[in-house]
């Protein structure tokens, strides 16, 4: 029993949880996720000429967002399919024909006490889409959605390090990164501005 | 090297001192933190667009404004709407959780048969049959709407009668129909105009006739206040909610508001406190006193009230003659203030309590209080839906709710002037559910649909040139530019409102002073409700506080 | 410039009919009663309660007070006894802001709220199958073992906030937003406003001489004013709103 031998055996151990720990612990506590079929961004906005987000992703009448176009804005032009992809044949014959809605995994979904207002961070903040989402615009096909096990939401909630270090705009929604992003621009609110 | 135990425990040492170099605790610690706020058995609202829709409530006949907040295509709120003529905003407690009584747990949603499922197939076969055999009567508890006139389209076709109900506050005008020979869908009280209204045992302020329109009208000209502008008294043996609030609260004995009203009227003839010459109550005041438990002044003085004030109108809740009367005596009908004539001619209608002859069958609407009693030999389709725990032995028939189906509303029973609405139908219903129209039109596919009877209406409406139309800003129906767009409006939630009543159109002959015997109804908040059950949170008012007592034979 | 919102109440016009209860447990998402709720664990952010003047016969007189949280303003007694800061006092509103989901249900709270109206949720809500379509999605869903009271309606707050930013406006509309208590009161007992803002109605009912608040003498500042002509109602004031008379039923 030296101790030298303990501290080797000791050392082992503690050098495997470390492996372990950040390499297969972030891998296994996500699962991965397909969207229901893959949506070309890029592509889309230079057929249309729509280069803004909020061609689709509009606020309603009363500034509430309304999120993700619904499946008749889909069908405006894909009533009957237009392309030769996999996708849209998904959406036209799984979709828009049954007029049913498309269940796409929203990778920034907040949990159901979180209030955000598009309206208030885009107009009055003036805050352009990217600042939050990164460049989805410029994407052309849907990422992975990976899906925390434990609590349920996207991995783009906590931010795709799992030491939170380094990251890009849009990766990473966590109150923390809300609270960061208020204090630097010295917005004030309180827990009545953001919960409900 | 023998990698022992302790090894093994050495090992597992260092990784959990390992384990705390990783994110490994520290995110599972965040994680399960969150997993105990997202617990999967807790309801999650609907996401969706949120759009308002202007409706009018059909509860009860009241016809109160009403606008329904949509999340996802689904009512999640129900406000008033302050545009609306007759009710300016106000709405009845129940009104706010009504958008829930679709799921109550009574709810039915299967036909039975002799408290057995069965279908509609079924039901359709049995009635078509019981049709053939004999006469048959169809009760309906809320007339003058498009559905009721498919009712007695129905019944003009084959042997059969055409019933209504009458509700407690088309009781209360019955006897100027009696009296005057004007049918009771004709008549109203023209609340409006009265500065002194005298309510025996009527919950004014607390759910009767259309529950929003008085609760307006004495919020803006009583409020509470010492010296107002509309003096309410209640008569009523107890302090209810009306009479706490009434300027005047006046506390009979029970059962002897008949003799109180013929002690006052003897009042007001012998001090000549009014003109009008018609049969002499033969109850002197002392003995009217010794009945009621009040002293012979506060029967003078009550007389004295009635008069100083005027126009003076007084309310029998139970239709009682004896107190009708009162209101002949003062010559508040036919006035502005008191009893009065709606401007359009309604057919008369037969109640249900004289059906004439023994039936082959009954087929009553949902519209129909569940208390109503179909004659015992007669096959009874009751249309329902909610299960009352009533009869088992006939046919229970889901039928479509609030918010469900598309229906009129007519001209609520003690206006005075004539309204018309539609109420939308913003919900879909459950897939076994019919309303008792629907079946009729199955059985014989000539009858006049619902949708087409209202679109009639609409125009009978826009020819007549009468009248405005309440939606975002009331606009002469006279300035519309067609029957299209005065029909598209009432679509969207705004409601006709008709002309004043003319004057002096109502005489009641009276030979002789009634002297009914009659128990006042006691009424509970409970009883002017149709449906059995209460929306699931008005256990708020009386379960999980001691505001209200808990409604008598009612499910929440 | 932050607001100050609070509630003038008059009980002159409040018939008890308990509109403003069931609307506001219509629009905060309240479940019904289950089967063992009293009105000791019942939840009823707004509460009307009857008083009387406790005499019998013709002279007694009855009245009903509305009660929901007062949104303390000074020295908020639940704020300070929190050990979690799930409460408090909104800067910029003025409303006291529960966050049931940072509660841990220790009840604190729910025993310094000098008007008792503070409720916890002693079972998981349920709704009957299907009833939970009806739920309002401006407000969160509460779980068992938290407190919850009264928070102004946020989600209409919410609203109104979103409305004047897509429309380019720093301030919101006074009229859109209104708490479910104050619009559902179909007598129009109930009034709403910004206490700060002299122009708005609520102010000079507040000020004015029938206008008292409950138990003002403890000094918490509420939001919540009342006022009545008659003087029996007005000396309920100072006493403890439990013991206050009330009638009974039968």
């Amino acid at each position: 029993m030296s101790v030298k031998k303990n501290l080797f055996i000791a050392g082992i151990g503690m050098g495997l949880a470390i492996v372990t720990g950040w390499t297969a612990f972030p891998r296994a506590l996500y699962v991965r996720r397909e969207q229901p079929l893959t949506f070309q961004h890029k592509t889309h906005s230079e057929k249309s000429g729509l280069t803004q987000c909020d061609a689709c992703h509009a606020l309603g009448s009363d500034g509430e967002f309304r999120g993700n176009p619904g499946i008749e804005t889909c069908a405006g032009c894909h009533a009957d399919k237009v392309g030769t992809s996999k996708s849209e044949a998904t959406l036209v014959d799984v979709y828009i024909k049954p007029s049913r809605e498309t269940p796409w995994l929203v990778y920034s979904r907040q949990p159901a006490n979180v209030w955000f207002s598009h309206a208030i961070h885009t107009r009055r903040a003036g805050l352009a889409c990217g600042e939050c989402h990164g460049a989805i615009g410029e994407s052309d096909q849907s990422r992975i959605y990976e899906q925390n096990r434990i609590s349920g939401y996207s991995r783009d909630i906590w931010g795709h390090s799992i030491s939170r270090l380094g990251r890009a705009p849009g990766d990473g929604m966590k109150m923390s990164d809300c609270e960061d992003c208020h204090h630097r621009r010295n917005v004030e609110v309180g827990c009545l501005g953001c919960h409900k | 090297m023998k990698v022992n135990r302790r090894d093994m425990l050495i090992g597992g040492a260092g990784a959990l001192a390992g384990l705390v170099l990783t994110p490994v605790p520290w995110k599972l610690l965040s994680d399960v933190s969150i997993w105990t706020q997202n617990f999967p058995w807790i309801p999650q609202p609907a996401h969706g667009p949120v759009e308002t829709k202007y409706s009018v409530c059909t509860l009860c006949e009241g016809g109160c404004g009403m606008r329904v907040r949509m999340a996802a295509n689904y009512p999640v709120g129900v406000a008033g709407v302050g545009s609306h003529p007759l009710t300016r905003g106000a709405l009845c407690p129940l009104a706010f959780a009504a958008h829930q009584l679709n799921w109550h747990p009574r709810r039915l949603r299967e036909v039975r048969h002799a408290g057995r499922a069965a279908s509609w197939t079924e039901a359709q076969a049995a009635f078509q049959k019981a049709c053939g055999e004999g006469p048959i009567a169809i009760v309906d508890g809320r007339p003058g709407r498009a559905a009721s006139s498919v009712f007695e389209a129905f019944t003009r076709k084959r042997r059969g009668s055409y019933q209504i109900v009458l509700s407690a506050e088309s009781q209360a005008l019955a006897p100027y129909a009696n009296w005057s020979g004007v049918p009771v869908a004709s008549l109203g009280f023209d609340l409006e105009n009265a500065r002194t209204v005298v309510s025996f045992g009527a919950p004014v302020l607390d759910g009767w006739g259309t529950p929003g329109r008085f609760t307006r009208l004495w919020s803006e000209r009583a409020g509470g206040a010492a010296d107002p502008q509309l003096r309410l008294i209640q008569i009523e043996p107890t302090l209810s909610r009306t009479a706490a609030r009434a300027w005047q609260w006046v506390p009979v004995r029970e059962g002897s508001e008949a003799a109180l009203a013929a002690g006052v009227a003897r009042v007001l003839w012998e001090e000549r406190l009014v003109t009008s010459q018609g049969p002499l109550p033969q109850l002197p005041p002392a003995e009217a006193a010794a009945q009621t438990g009040l002293t012979p002044e506060a029967i003078r003085e009550l007389a004295q009230r009635m008069v100083e004030n005027r126009p003076a109108v007084v309310i029998a809740a139970d239709g009682n003659p004896a107190i009708a009367a009162l209101n002949v005596l003062l010559g508040a009908v036919g006035t502005p203030g008191g009893i009065v004539k709606k401007r359009k001619d309604v057919p008369s209608r037969v109640p249900a309590d004289s059906v004439p002859g023994p039936l082959r069958a009954v087929l009553v609407d949902s519209t129909v209080p569940w208390e109503f009693a179909a004659p015992t030999d007669a096959e009874v389709f009751r249309f329902a839906a909610w299960d009352g725990g009533g009869n088992s032995a006939g046919w229970l028939l889901p039928a479509p709710v609030f918010l469900e189906e598309l229906t009129d509303v007519p001209t609520p029973p003690t206006s005075a002037r004539e309204t018309y609405a539609v109420a939308l139908n913003l919900a879909e219903p459950p897939r076994e559910v019919r309303s008792a129209a629907q079946f009729l039109l199955q059985i014989d596919p000539t009858l006049p649909a619902v949708e087409k009877l209202i679109h009639a209406r609409c125009e009978e409406i826009y020819r007549a040139r009468q009248g405005t139309v309440y939606g975002e800003h009331p606009t002469a129906v006279a300035k519309l530019d067609s029957a299209q767009h005065f029909e598209e409006q009432l679509r969207q939630g705004a409601v006709w409102m008709g002309e004043p009543p003319g004057p002096g159109k109502l005489r009641c002959e009276l030979k002789e002073w009634p002297m009914e015997n009659r128990v006042a109804h006691a009424g509970s908040w409970a009883t002017a409700w149709v449906p059995p059950v209460f929306p699931a949170l008005a256990t708020k008012l009386y379960q999980e506080s001691n505001l209200r007592e808990p409604p008598a034979g009612r499910q929440a | 410039m932050s607001a100050r919102y609070g509630f003038v109440i008059d009980l002159d016009r409040c018939t008890g009919c308990g509109a403003c209860t069931v609307a506001c447990a219509a629009e905060n998402n309240v479940p019904p009663a289950q089967a063992r709720a009293t009105p000791r664990t019942g939840l009823t952010p707004m509460l009307v309660r009857k008083v009387s003047n406790g005499m019998e016969g013709t002279a007694r007189r009855e009245a009903f007070i509305p009660i929901a949280c007062m949104h303390c303003g000074n020295e908020t007694p639940c704020v300070s006894v929190c050990p979690q800061q799930a409460v408090e006092v909104d800067k910029a509103t003025g409303i006291v802001v529960q966050m049931p989901q940072r509660c841990l249900g220790c009840r604190y709270c729910m025993t310094a709220c000098p008007y008792h109206a503070r409720y916890f949720n002693w079972w998981d809500p349920a709704w009957p199958v299907g009833m939970e379509k009806s739920l309002n999605p401006g407000v969160a869903v509460r779980m068992r073992g938290v407190v919850e009271k009264c928070n102004m309606c946020p989600a209409r707050l919410h609203s109104a906030q979103e409305k004047a930013a897509a429309a380019g406006r720093k301030e919101i509309d006074p009229a859109d937003y209104i708490p479910a208590c104050a619009e559902a009161c179909p007598t129009g007992a109930i009034l709403f406003g910004n206490l700060a803002d002299e122009k708005d109605p609520v102010f000079p009912a507040a000020h004015s001489s029938d206008a008292f608040r409950l138990l003002a003498r403890l000094g918490t500042e509420p939001k919540v004013y009342y006022k009545s002509q008659q003087a029996w109602v007005k000396a309920l004031a100072e006493r403890d709103s439990d013991r206050a008379t009330e009638a009974r039923h039968g």
